[in-house]
């Protein structure tokens, strides 16, 4: 937030800068009108970045940004570090990019642009409304978060993503040429070491000659100013532009160097460093690389761009010490899970085999059984293995936000659905595993909208043990429960099309009542675990918190169905409709409670979930309303 | 005896199964309302309404059991059905197991309801304290001013319950006071009109008036207009729950401080924050983890310790556990610990542990059966 204030400030400043810095052509030599871009990006997406508060390789801040701007990962089906590559160094053609998602037309039509199609605007069409969307923006951040609507939530994550956008164009502003830093006297330019036959210079070599400047600048205080010759009179604008710049470029993103003081924790990004880096042999090291990345990049020398980026990260790497290098071996992991995609393939494979389940239904050879159950192993072990990435990534258990329980749930839903195929071999365990593991894949896609989903923890969650047994098993207990529901239905339709077939419709009403027994059994022992930690917390064992309320009303849901059918007061059918509607209990328990945003455990809050919700109860309640009769009627037929 | 009791037509009533249906069937219901209303109400008022209470009334007319009321029902149910209905055989023992942990539930809840003493202590670094302050909970206090700045002597009443009218007798100094009004929730004004003859203030608040209560108890501050009585003279005092400093009557010639203050709870120890650290995650302003180091003082014996988030300090039957923190304006750091006096601490672990064995028993058994069959 500290970052985004002060930006705030001085943005009207900014945005001029972005648009003076992008009109600029910047070389070595001072003549290159288009950059070529290089063409390998292995090195530079792999360069460690420190971005809300985890060291990440930079490939995942680009997907994560260009995510949080456009919705999507990639941008004109390039991958999102060339786009990020072109916004660091070549800001000028990315203003041109339509990657700013407007998901609202009401805010389009307000700030008077004309609605595109695919929703996306690019900066240069943004920035001419700046003033007014800003007015709207701030107006908007003044309402209360949980009061604010979707226009006005809209409005400043818009807003956010423009600052963050125009603060990013400037990352690597100190190495571009600019006529502020214009320098026509020979003497001058010979003092400090700069080419002759070069006028315009970047920040970056004045700054690093700022000693001889300082030395000019010195005597000029005793001299009365009416008294100085034009090249003093240059000496001194030099020196307030280099003052100007120093006071207006601070806290920007891209945290790429790391700290100089072993010290220190929070990484800087180029300009931040500047000031230290200037002071230190390696520091001056890293900026020159830092140059010739650009340098590099425009001239599309894929080699020495690569290696530039490699002896940046290296130098890095051999003062910085072990930290460093472990996270540059997690990135290796992070960088294969961000390009295997594993979790969209798992999500196709369970899809594949229901569709094989479907195809069973018409005609029935065991072969067709084989195989699904030989591709549903392949799903599961493909969704586990992106799961364990996740964890040796985070290094920590892997349920600490809504997009990381749905990847969980489904595999352990999957999981149990693969237990119940082993014993019971009779497609109800493909059944369960692949419609649950396909919904739940999906249902988490949607969540992975929001940006970088591997995120670090608030402080009363950071206890990898307490994540490691509540967490875990309260979210084992959500799939043991959600796997019986979906049983429900199998059931339920069985009762229907195979009402003759007694032991079949015996042996899913087993299942049914021991996936729910499994559900009851985890539930019960997550939700004490919570109250445990509560009470190692905070104090208390249980405080009808609604996070809480919501787990003890899964355990009293599956309570009432078992105390119901022990007490002959519901049927075979009546226990499948209790598990049906479990369903929707864990659904409230899990993520419904946290619409109500009060309460310890609001965090993870998503919008649109709400509606989502709705429509799930209504179309289970409709499938009861004409399931339910008919099953009824025929049982009883019998 | 037990076959007897077995037979017992009101006990096989009690014992129902539809009794114990629809008490699960209206703790749902319960826990469900209780949670939607935390939004309007706040958690402590519905946690008052639907959880604490034995009944409440639906649009001021129609009566809804409250959860205590159900969950007596449900023990006594739950203990007449372990007479007449359970199977005392090895093959039932899960069940057996799992409702036995649910009666040590029951224990739990009742000792935490009736016993348990929720508080809090704000400290800077370097401050020292015996005593710690309710969330929610008032208090009138009367002290003669002394020079110790260690200990004083305090009398003092519950003033969440008082009405107009009430008299309190502190008989030990020889006053009365005579309650004339108490809101739980004031706002004060100063030299609204100018009364010839104001009550007396610290702080120059002439007149208190009633608002609404806020959703959060702790943001209620009392007001009262009280009036003391010794020795046939009458002196009217007005108290505002945000004043820092007491009032100071002089009666029967004795100089008394009067203050409405949140209640004081003793503690067994002497509390000396002496440190308190913070950590962020790098690059960001979300805290990592953030810890007091204190020493505390029993018997003379001076003992150190860290509290920080999930590493309580435990003390007898005290606990106390690093809650929040807050900066002042001069950077001043305070750390707010929270203190729970609770002798029944451990009955939710016990429960915990018995009730999950007996469903993990019970799971196992019946998985083990099917396989058998």
């Amino acid at each position: 937030m500290k970052f985004f204030k002060s930006t705030f400030l001085i943005l009207p400043l900014l945005l001029g800068l972005v648009t003076a810095v992008a009109a600029q052509e910047p070389t070595a030599d001072g003549v290159c009108p288009i950059a070529k871009t290089v063409g390998s990006y292995d090195a530079f997406k792999s360069i460690p970045v420190l971005d809300n508060g985890r060291v990440k390789p930079l490939d995942t801040f680009a997907r994560s940004t260009l995510l949080q701007f456009s919705g999507k990962q990639t941008f004109q089906k390039k991958p999102a570090i060339e786009w990020l590559a072109r916004v660091l160094f070549d800001p000028g053609k990315s203003l041109q990019y339509e990657i700013f998602l407007i998901n609202n037309p009401q805010i389009v039509e307000s700030l008077g642009i004309e609605v595109a199609e695919g929703r996306r605007y690019s900066y240069s069409e943004l920035e001419a409304k700046y003033p007014e969307l800003r007015k709207l923006a701030e107006a908007a951040e003044r309402i209360e978060s949980k009061d604010r609507d979707i226009v006005e939530a809209e409005l400043i994550r818009v807003h956010n993503n423009l600052r963050l956008f125009s603060s990013l164009t400037l990352t690597f502003s100190f190495v571009l040429p600019h006529p502020d830093f214009m320098i026509q006297d020979a003497e001058l330019k010979q003092r400090m070491g700069l080419p002759a036959g070069q006028e315009v210079f970047s920040y970056y070599d004045v700054a690093s000659n700022a000693n001889v400047l300082h030395e000019l600048v010195r005597p000029l205080e005793s001299l009365p100013q009416d008294q100085w010759t034009a090249g003093q009179q240059e000496i001194v604008r030099l020196a307030a532009s280099l003052l100007q710049w120093s006071m207006i470029y601070q806290n920007l993103p891209v945290h790429i160097v790391p700290p100089y003081d072993p010290k220190v924790e929070s990484w800087h990004s180029p300009w931040d460093a500047l000031p230290i880096a200037l002071k230190l042999k390696s520091g001056r090291q890293e900026l020159q690389l830092l140059k010739e990345m650009l340098v590099h990049y425009w001239d599309g020398r894929d080699l020495e761009f690569d290696l530039a980026v490699k002896n940046f990260v290296e130098s890095a790497r051999s003062r910085s010490g072990s930290g460093y290098e472990e996270a540059m071996k997690r990135n290796q992991i992070e960088l294969f899970y961000n390009n295997s995609n594993l979790f969209l393939y798992a999500k196709i494979l369970y899809f594949l085999t229901f569709l094989l389940f479907s195809m069973s239904l018409m005609i029935d050879r065991p072969l067709l059984r084989n195989i699904g159950w030989t591709v549903l192993w392949i799903a599961v072990i493909a969704h586990t293995v992106a799961l364990g990435m996740r964890i040796m990534i985070l290094q920590r258990p892997p349920v600490s936000n809504l997009y990381e329980t749905f990847i969980f749930v489904g595999l352990i839903s999957a999981m149990c659905g693969m237990v119940i195929e082993k014993v019971m071999k009779n497609w109800l365990g493909i059944i369960v595993a692949s419609i649950s593991g396909y919904a739940f894949l999906s249902i988490a896609a949607k969540f992975a909208v929001e940006g970088d989903t591997l995120q670090m923890l608030v402080a009363v969650l950071n206890s990898n043990f307490w994540l490691a047994t509540h967490v875990t098993t309260i979210t084992v207990g959500y799939a043991g429960t959600c796997v019986a529901g979906i049983v429900g239905h199998v059931y339920m339709l069985q009762a229907i099309f195979k009402t003759n077939d007694k032991k079949l419709l015996r042996s899913t009403y087993n299942v049914l009542l021991g996936t729910l027994g499994f559900g009851l059994t985890f539930s019960f022992l997550g939700t004490n675990l919570g109250g445990i930690w509560a009470d190692q917390s905070w104090g208390r064992f249980w405080g009808w918190d609604p996070k809480e309320n919501g787990a003890l009303m899964i355990i009293l849901w599956t309570a009432i169905i078992f105390h119901a059918k022990i007490g002959r007061m519901i049927s075979p059918l009546g226990v499948a409709v209790g598990s049906i509607l479990g369903i929707i209990v864990v659904m409230w328990a899990w993520f419904g409670v946290n619409l109500l945003s009060v309460g310890l455990h609001s965090y993870g809050f998503t919008s649109g979930l709400a509606t989502n919700l709705a429509i799930y109860c209504l179309c289970q309640m409709l499938f009861l309303c004409v399931t339910y009769p008919l099953a009824r009627s025929r049982m009883n037929k019998k | 005896m037990i076959a007897s009791l077995k037979k017992n037509p009101i006990i096989r009533t009690l014992a129902s199964i539809r009794i114990t249906v629809i008490c699960l069937i209206l703790l749902f219901i319960l826990t469900f309302w209780g949670t939607v209303s935390q939004v309007t109400v706040g958690l402590y008022e519905s946690q008052e309404r639907f959880f604490n209470s034995w009944y409440f009334l639906v649009g001021d007319f129609f009566p809804f059991p409250g959860a205590q009321l159900v969950l007596w029902v449900l023990f006594i149910n739950l203990c007449a059905v372990s007479i007449t209905r359970f199977v005392y055989r090895w093959s039932h023992l899960g069940i057996l197991v799992i409702h036995l942990g649910l009666l040590t539930y029951f224990v739990g809840a009742f000792v935490t309801l009736h016993f348990v003493e929720e508080s809090n202590i704000t400290l800077l670094e370097g401050e020292s304290s015996n005593v710690s302050a309710s969330y929610h909970d008032w208090e009138l206090s009367v002290w003669q001013p002394t020079n110790d700045p260690t200990t004083k002597d305090v009398w003092a009443y519950d003033s969440d319950d008082f009405k107009s009218a009430d008299t309190l007798r502190f008989n030990e100094l020889g006053f009365d006071v005579i309650v004339k009004a108490y809101h739980r929730n004031a706002q004060a004004f100063v030299g609204a009109d100018q009364k010839t003859d104001p009550p007396q203030n610290a702080s120059g608040i002439t007149e208190i008036a009633r608002t609404d209560l806020e959703i959060e108890p702790e943001k209620n501050f009392p007001g009262a207009l009280l009036s003391i009585k010794a020795d046939g003279t009458e002196q009217d005092v007005i108290l505002f729950g945000k004043e820092s400093r007491p009032t100071r009557v002089s009666i029967n010639g004795t100089d008394y401080h009067l203050q409405l203050r949140r209640k004081r709870y003793e503690l067994p120890i002497q509390m000396t924050l002496e440190r308190f650290e913070m950590e962020k995650h790098p690059g960001t302003e979300i805290a990592s983890s953030y810890r007091s180091f204190v020493e505390f003082e029993h018997a003379d014996i001076e003992r150190r310790a860290e509290i920080y988030m999930n590493h309580p300090l435990r003390f007898k039957n005290y606990t106390f556990y690093q809650a929040s923190y807050s900066i002042d304006s001069a950077q001043r750091i305070r750390s707010t610990l929270a203190v729970v006096k609770n002798f029944g601490r451990l009955l939710p672990y016990v429960s915990s542990l018995v009730t999950f064995a007996g469903l993990a028993i019970h799971f196992l058994v019946m998985a083990f059966k099917r396989k058998k069959r």
